[in-house]
């Protein structure tokens, strides 16, 4: 599925926070926004999964305008994994998995086996099978988002979009969780703090400032230090490992002159 | 450590709430039978049961004429839709309680704690009193206080929503308020119609009794709590999603808002045809959910028929306290639901962390 937004406009509060953003993700492509907080990145894909109403512009779904699909459609074409995902509720990892298959509900529908067996295969998908009957409120942070995402896959998706899914997420987990939806070969869109996961594992890249999208490319094309300089406000190095992967290393205020000069 | 805390909800299977629902559907029957025989008359339990079970036969015969003398009227006439409306009200306000809960993302909400009954009380009282809504039919005063409990409850979720997103606070002071209000409205109605035998009947709603259960009321108090039980069995998947917020619930598909005021209508008819019948019964909605929660689990889809089972047979024993705590008197149904639910809801309240069935 082809993911495209259109000259996105967004006003909250009488702040004006994207002004005007166009980007797109092709079939089974990972694409990666990053930039620094309140740059706009969780209001552009905010806008993109619908829980905010564009004021100018439209997000559109392999070429048809997202708000004209009702939001069952819209949930069969787009699955999230948010940024914030604590409930004060004591559901089990089962039953927060099954709601992943809502969409594809009518009222009267029953959970069928075939629910069931599409919620066991996404929770072994994320490791998770053996939690299935605990309460979703007792587990840790990282495993409570590695449901959430269970719960995204149940609900067989074409688009994935995950909003900093790795967050409060530790060292191997995040590998994993960003290895695991590599792995998934849908549409991705997803919003990334940590700009050497963004080198690792996405395709391509937009970084955004100030509600605009200043520079995209690939992760090679676009993280150089002038980029980092402009977007983030430090001074950095990027280069490749032995491994051939791309680093970017950050330096603290003043370091890197000395080092350079 | 952890292990310990998967044991809450030790019965969340699905095979184990089966079963649970079959045991409770045994038990509420058998509490039928056993709570007939209790009363402020001493009548032996066979006469009690043949009785009854020669009334069923000529129903089932067709000849509805059948039955006379004192000891029939006291069972068929008395004993018997008092049962039937205790266990209807005790459904219909457990399932209320369980909706309202997941309306406002709350465990602390049910109808009586929101302020509803207190709406439906004062549309009754106005409908009694003042004679406010004849043009509704016969049953005017029931369709008073199902409008009262509606308005109300819009009233109450609108102010709670004022500078922003309803929380338990605000929800619980904004039912408080406009509970006073209420309140205050009927009891100026009261004062100011100088009419003893309306008078009466008002105080009777406010402490809620069964005491003038008819079969009449029982058929339509019976028809509109089972429309709604029924109707919100098919909706446990979006009550579920209620409970993951708005956000999460678009994502999945599901646009909450046309939801909630469509259950909270079809709440406010269980509410207002429950004071209607039986006044204001207070707590059975708050208590009832939080116990089953605390057995089953969140789920909806066993939480909502299991608590409406329970709530029928708590209320149907509560009745046969009222009826023999105090030797020759009866309590109202109202105060003893009101003196158990008060303390519970203090004791949730002031726990530390309260959840949708514990997790803390």
């Amino acid at each position: 599925m082809r993911v495209e937004a259109c000259d996105v406009q967004c006003v909250l509060n009488a702040n004006r926070i994207l002004k005007g953003v166009s980007m797109y993700a092709s079939q089974r492509e990972m694409v990666g926004l990053i930039g620094p907080n309140g740059s706009g990145k969780s209001t552009l894909l905010k806008c993109i999964y619908r829980i905010l109403r564009p004021t100018g512009g439209a997000v559109k779904l392999d070429g048809r305008d997202l708000l004209a699909c009702t939001t069952k459609e819209s949930a069969r074409a787009l699955a999230v994994v948010a940024q914030h995902n604590y409930y004060n509720f004591d559901f089990s990892v089962q039953d927060v998995v099954l709601m992943g298959r809502a969409p594809h509900k009518r009222a009267l529908d029953r959970d069928n086996a075939e629910d069931y067996r599409i919620v066991a295969q996404a929770l072994e998908t994320v490791g998770m099978t053996s939690f299935a009957q605990r309460s979703f409120s007792t587990l840790s942070g990282g495993e409570q988002q590695r449901v959430i995402l269970a719960r995204a896959l149940a609900q067989q998706t074409p688009c994935l979009i995950l909003d900093e899914p790795t967050n409060h997420l530790d060292i191997k987990y995040q590998l994993q969780l960003m290895d695991l939806v590599k792995g998934l070969e849908r549409t991705v869109i997803t919003a990334v703090h940590d700009l050497n996961i963004a080198a690792m594992y996405c395709d391509r890249l937009y970084a955004l400032k100030d509600g605009k999208i200043v520079g995209q490319g690939t992760p090679r094309e676009l993280l150089t230090p002038q980029l980092i300089r402009k977007v983030y406000e430090v001074d950095a190095e990027v280069y490749e490992d032995s491994h051939g992967i791309l680093r970017v290393l950050y330096y603290p205020d003043g370091a890197r002159k000395e080092t350079v000069q | 450590m952890k292990e310990q805390k998967t044991t809450r909800g030790f019965l969340r299977g699905t095979p184990a709430a089966a079963l649970s629902i079959l045991v409770l559907l045994v038990l509420l029957v058998l509490s039928l039978l056993g709570a007939v025989t209790f009363g402020s008359t001493d009548i032996p339990i066979g006469d009690v049961y043949g009785v009854i079970s020669q009334k069923l036969y000529h129903l089932l015969i067709g000849d509805g004429s059948w039955g006379s003398g004192s000891l029939f009227r006291a069972i068929w006439y008395i004993r018997l839709p008092r049962l039937i409306l205790a266990m209807a009200i005790g459904a219909g306000l457990a399932t209320c309680g369980v909706v309202m809960q997941a309306i406002v993302k709350n465990p602390l909400a049910d109808p009586y704690v929101l302020g509803i009954s207190s709406g439906a009380s004062l549309g009754a009282t106005a409908a009694i009193l003042l004679g406010v809504g004849t043009v509704f039919g016969s049953n005017f005063v029931g369709v008073m206080a199902f409008l009262g409990a509606f308005v109300i409850s819009l009233a109450v979720v609108g102010l709670a929503n004022i500078g922003g997103r309803a929380n338990s606070v605000k929800l619980l002071l904004a039912g408080t308020a406009l509970s006073s209000v209420c309140s205050a409205f009927s009891s100026f109605i009261v004062y100011i119609a100088h009419d003893r035998e309306g008078m009466q009947t008002v105080t009777y709603w406010m402490m809620g009794a069964l005491g003038g259960a008819t079969w009449e009321t029982d058929l339509v108090v019976l028809l509109v709590v089972l429309a709604g039980i029924g109707f919100f069995l098919t909706q446990y998947r979006t009550l579920n999603l209620m409970l993951f917020g708005d956000e999460t619930s678009i994502t999945l598909g599901t646009d909450l808002h046309k939801w909630r005021q469509l259950y909270l209508l079809v709440s406010a008819a269980i509410v207002g045809f429950a004071v209607y019948a039986a006044g204001m019964i207070g707590f059975v909605g708050l208590v009832i959910p939080h116990v089953v929660r605390m057995f089953f689990g969140t789920d909806h889809k066993r939480l909502l028929p299991i608590s409406a089972l329970t709530g029928a047979i708590f209320l149907i024993w509560a009745d046969v306290a009222c009826r023999t705590i105090i030797p020759g008197q009866e309590l109202p149904i109202g105060i003893l639901t009101s003196m158990i639910g008060a303390p519970c809801f203090i004791y949730l309240m002031a726990r530390k962390r309260y959840g949708f069935g514990g997790g803390d």
